[in-house]
């Protein structure tokens, strides 16, 4: 086993070039990192320090009780979760027509999805919110139900899932549906039996990219949720962060960095997906 | 064949769901702020009566708005110019084989994964002006004497949240570039390199005439979010020093939610809708004619 000796060169090369940005990448996990792990008093000290002189894990469990974490955890997994299912259960059968229809409108259609791209939540926050005053729900209305957020993000979400799914769903190959016809399938039970199980892959990695922008999500949540009980972690955590005199800082970055390396580590897990989907899509 | 021209029914069918779901979410905030923007609202969201375009001469009077609206434009100039300068040389350098580019990909995904709002969250806090990791770094390696009030000006505030935004916009183009990269055949380098040609006139000639349309979408995608982008600029400075960050975003969050003006806000809204109408009227010009519709 002989290292290339030009590709090892390349490679020093290359890393060099990317240094300065990697460092500027991983700046703000270090920083979440050891800030979260100093003892309080050694958070405000000037001049301030990089390393704690001891590792106080016990600060994610002191955050865990004053930033009522739990609570703002379980919020956000029902929010996410619930857009999640929503966004696929529509953008499935969408995706499919799209990647193996030919038919009136299907052009109309996809300038739709751009529209729908490009009207931010933030531009209608002013009309979700009105809209939510107005729908009766359970004796009141839609604000701070987690329901009218996991609607406005499912629909948010939609173009996104219907581009990744369709274009993963148009390199499934047509025959295998097409042959089990032929064996006096009918077309449903074709797509249950063989496709579905082959578009399995593309619909959990479009799921779990989904899931991860409700997770990630500010501004719908930030305008429709009131009450502490309801807040999701992007809201609870910018709480204690926002309009005050004094920041704990050390909980707060031990509540940013515990809500987001899980899903950091799904999102470095499941990127190159990502990079062939939305290329499948844009070469499409 | 037949099967599908039986059931013209089936595609339209398998959409509804999708399409009613956006239809409804965006269709009714839409209209909402349309009639809003026409009317007197109070504090309460009480419909007071039609004021015609007061409420758009009303914004358009505000000097606030105004610096937002001029501000507005050098953000999304400066995030998406200064994204795409350094997507491009990374793309490129992601695309070339190396030992660890498994490694070097995921590292520059990573901010894509953080909600924007924890980046500015742990952002504001790495630039605080006695205890920030900024300073303290800078300090030590000895490039700055004194800590620098990074937020307390906006005159350094905002090229601080310009390069946040930078920073958290450069994943998703590189991404965009390297699936333009994978569709460049490799043999026409071979050739070219057979022809003499240097490192930089293939780049030049070849490279970036295939990136082409790839850097034209990735431009208009990314004017679009940027545009769009409230968290990196409400979590970091809330608008402030003296009003000396907003952009149209924030300033409309704080004329709706904070300053109780709806109707003010929902002006706001229509002006920024229709700058985005005419970016994407211009992005489906210069995007080539899609082919056949399979």
């Amino acid at each position: 086993m002989s290292i290339d000796r030009r590709k090892l060169r390349r490679s020093l090369v290359c890393w060099a070039a990317l240094a300065p940005l990697v460092v500027i990448v991983l700046f703000p996990f270090a920083v979440m990192f050891f800030t979260a792990v100093k003892p309080a008093d050694e958070v405000f000290v000037y001049p301030a320090r990089w390393l704690p002189s001891t590792f106080r894990w016990a600060n994610f469990s002191d955050m865990w009780v004053a930033t009522r974490f739990g609570v703002a955890l379980e919020n956000s997994l029902i929010v996410s979760l619930g857009s999640m299912l929503l966004a696929i259960a529509v953008s499935v059968p969408a995706a499919y027509a799209l990647a193996r229809f030919p038919f009136r409108g299907k052009g109309a259609y996809r300038q739709f999805l751009l529209v729908t791209q490009m009207l931010s939540p933030i531009l209608l926050v002013i009309g979700l919110f009105r809209m939510a005053a107005m729908i009766h729900w359970h004796g009141s209305n839609m604000v701070d139900k987690h329901i009218s957020v996991i609607v406005a993000y499912a629909a948010f979400n939609v173009a996104f899932a219907v581009w990744m799914l369709s274009s993963y769903f148009a390199t499934i190959p047509r025959d295998l549906e097409e042959s089990a016809w032929l064996e006096g399938c009918g077309r449903a039970r074709a797509i249950v039996k063989v496709f579905l199980p082959l578009a399995v892959p593309a619909m959990v990695v479009t799921a779990i990219f989904t899931f991860i922008n409700g997770w990630n999500e500010f501004a719908v949540v930030y305008t429709l949720i009131r009450s502490d009980a309801n807040k999701t972690l992007t809201v609870q955590i910018t709480d204690l962060v926002a309009g005050r005199y004094t920041v704990e800082w050390h909980q707060v970055m031990a509540a940013t960095l515990l809500a987001t390396l899980p899903v950091s580590v799904l999102f470095a897990w499941l990127q190159r997906y990502l990079v062939k989907g939305l290329a499948l899509g844009a070469v499409k | 064949m037949t099967r599908i021209a039986r059931r013209p029914l089936t595609p339209w069918l398998l959409i509804v769901p999708s399409f009613a779901l956006a239809l409804f979410v965006i269709g009714y905030p839409l209209y909402n702020i349309v009639f809003q923007s026409v009317h007197e609202v109070s504090r309460f969201g009480l419909i007071r009566g039609f004021c015609g375009l007061d409420n758009f001469r009303k914004v358009f009077a505000d000097p606030i708005f105004m610096a937002s609206l001029w501000r507005t434009l050098w953000w999304t100039l400066g995030v998406v110019g200064g994204t795409v300068l350094v997507a491009v040389p990374v793309a490129l350098i992601l695309n070339q084989d190396f030992y660890g580019r498994g490694v070097a990909r995921v590292i520059v995904m990573l901010p894509w994964s953080v909600s924007l709002t924890m980046t500015a969250i742990v952002w504001r806090w790495a630039f605080n002006d006695e205890y920030g990791m900024v300073n303290v770094t800078l300090q030590r390696m000895g490039l700055i004497a004194a800590p620098v009030h990074w937020l307390a000006t906006s005159t350094l505030a905002f090229p601080v949240e310009i390069l946040v935004g930078i920073l958290v916009s450069v994943p998703f183009t590189v991404t965009i570039f390297l699936g333009g990269l994978s569709s460049v055949p490799v043999d026409i380098y071979e050739a070219a390199r057979i022809d003499g040609a240097s490192g930089w006139q293939q780049f030049r000639k070849l490279t970036l005439p295939l990136l082409r349309p790839f850097i034209n979408m990735a431009i208009v995608l990314n004017v679009i979010y940027v545009f769009n982008s409230f968290p990196i600029i409400w979590v970091m400075t809330q608008g402030g020093p003296s009003n000396g960050t907003h952009i149209l975003v924030t300033y409309l969050y704080e004329q709706g939610f904070r300053l109780g003006k709806p109707g003010e806000a929902a002006a706001v809204s229509l002006v920024m809708l229709v700058m985005l109408f005419a970016i994407t009227a211009l992005y489906l010009r210069i995007q080539p004619r899609e082919g056949g519709e399979a």
